[in-house]
């Protein structure tokens, strides 16, 4: 597909979804346009293989999102702190959802002693300390997209260091149990798994949780809907 | 099931905590925001008068199970997904992991209700997303301009688009004459596009449609700014793109609107004082 047919399909398929959004539910839009109350906050990957709301099989005004390059919380990047202060304090989400990914280009760029130029490299600085301060870890896994998957691992985790840190949200935790989730997405088969960091450290690492059916359970404005088309 | 998650409501809305975070608000009650938002529709019959005090220990147990429940639930609704695609494309996984080539940058707010790929219909691989409150392209951003220099120099993508939409809370925020602390520094971005447009904007009576334009006018403004970076200046150049694209999305059709931003003018305009290609 040339360019500029991928431009017009992305306008003229909006049109073919808000078409049929509406037939589906004539209340969808009129709903959303009252408001959001997102339950989640997504810090993800701006990695075009990384859409939350997608593979999180959910919908509009379900998840409220931070996405940039390698999911990295720095702490004293005004951007996603005004995310973070935006979601916790008036959105008052339950649930911040940290997500790294596999075959991550920022994760493999740190790996690497090239100067990637511009402001890339400065942006990726806590990845690279990430790298340093593992390197025996690292090192020590010969192959290189194992390396890449366990260096965005480590990352994860420290980016959840610095979200329990924040001050916004360590008051949330503490007055109304905010959960912190430092989870996991393996582009090569599409799924999503806890890495046991965080406020959830009842998950054992490595497992996917799944308790039944919670068709009814649904998150945002469309809740009625979902509701009884999960019955 | 069905009653967690209406039993909560209640609980929420009567803690202390809840009130205490509305009062912190300091954006008028029309704009969306968590709290204030109408649960009335799902607010339960059978469960109110059991379940209200947040202090009670069932209370308390209550809330556990349901964020275990809601936080399951992504789980499991991740796992059809992915079943539902290898159904599709036993391959589609394996392609994805190959690598990605998105023509798309899309520069968007971080609202939970415009997932960038659902409303336009791309598959995953397809767009690159930045999200963040109210979609700005500021300067001394680092997040954002390292997404567009890794976007532009090295996925090459065709197009950026910046997506707004109109009911947006970050620019309502911004026009209340309030302290918003660490949200200050952010948000002063939109009260400069303000001023940019100050006598449009004060010359629209109504306040609604003042505030839509200035949705509008922030979306026109922030393409100025991806047009400024040196990676999209040298980029053009060199190969006859990126184009940028301003696009505001509206909740009550769900139709995105093109602002038909004039790309060429915007970048012979700002190469005045902005010129980076050299």
């Amino acid at each position: 597909m040339s360019s500029s047919n991928t431009f017009q399909y992305a306008l003229s398929s909006n049109n073919a979804w808000a078409g049929y959004k509406a037939h589906q539910n004539p209340q969808f839009f009129p709903k959303l346009a009252g408001g959001q109350s997102p339950e989640i906050l997504w810090i993800g990957c701006s990695d075009s293989r990384c859409p939350e709301t997608t593979i999180l099989g959910m919908q509009p005004g379900d998840v409220f999102v931070h996405r940039n390059i390698a999911n990295i919380v720095s702490p004293t990047d005004i951007n996603t702190t005004a995310v973070i202060e935006y979601a916790v304090v008036h959105l008052g989400v339950k649930h911040i959802v940290l997500c790294g990914h596999s075959g991550c280009g920022g994760a493999a760029g740190a790996l690497s002693d090239a100067r990637i130029g511009g402001v890339l490299d400065t942006w990726l600085l806590p990845l690279k300390t990430v790298r340093f301060n593992h390197a025996e870890e690292l090192d020590a896994i010969t192959d290189e997209k194992e390396r890449v998957v366990r260096i965005a691992q480590l990352n994860v985790e420290e980016g959840i260091k610095v979200l329990m840190n924040n001050a916004t949200v360590r008051e949330a935790i503490a007055e109304r149990g905010l959960e912190v989730h430092g989870v996991f997405f393996d582009i090569g088969c599409g799924r999503i798994r806890e890495l046991g960091c965080g406020t959830a450290h009842k998950f054992p690492a490595g497992d996917h949780v799944v308790r039944g059916k919670h068709g009814q359970l649904v998150f945002g404005q469309d809740g009625e809907a979902e509701i009884a088309a999960a019955q | 099931m069905f009653s967690t998650r209406l039993g909560l409501s209640p609980l929420l809305h009567s803690s202390k905590q809840a009130s205490s975070a509305l009062s912190r608000l300091a954006i008028p009650r029309t704009t969306p925001l968590r709290l204030t938002l109408p649960s009335a529709t799902a607010t339960p019959r059978r469960f109110c008068s059991s379940h209200r005090s947040a202090d009670n220990k069932d209370g308390k147990k209550d809330i556990t199970m349901y964020l275990q429940e809601t936080h399951d639930k992504v789980f499991e609704n991740n796992r059809s997904w992915a079943a539902e695609q290898v159904a599709k494309d036993p391959d589609f996984f394996k392609k994805l992991e190959a690598g990605q080539n998105p023509e798309y940058l899309w520069i968007g707010c971080s609202d939970s209700r415009i997932p960038a790929e659902q409303i336009t219909g791309l598959q995953p691989g397809e767009a690159f997303v930045h999200r963040n409150i109210a979609n700005l392209v500021c300067n001394t951003d680092l997040n954002v301009m390292s997404v567009i220099e890794y976007a532009v120099k090295h996925l090459k993508v065709k197009h950026i688009v910046v997506c707004g939409h109109y009911g947006c809370g970050g620019v309502k925020a911004a026009m209340t004459p309030k302290d918003l602390g660490l949200m200050n520094p952010w948000l002063r971005n939109i009260r400069d596009v303000y001023r940019l447009h100050e006598k449009e904007l004060d010359a629209i009576p109504d306040e609604e449609a003042r505030y839509e334009r200035l949705v509008e006018l922030n979306v026109y403004e922030q393409c100025r700014n991806v047009v400024k970076t040196a990676a999209l200046q040298q980029s053009y150049a060199e190969n006859g793109f990126p184009v940028i694209h301003g696009w505001v999305f509206n909740f009550r059709d769900g139709l995105l609107k093109d602002l038909n931003v004039d790309f060429e003018t915007i970048l012979k305009d700002i190469q005045k004082i902005y010129n980076l290609t050299a």
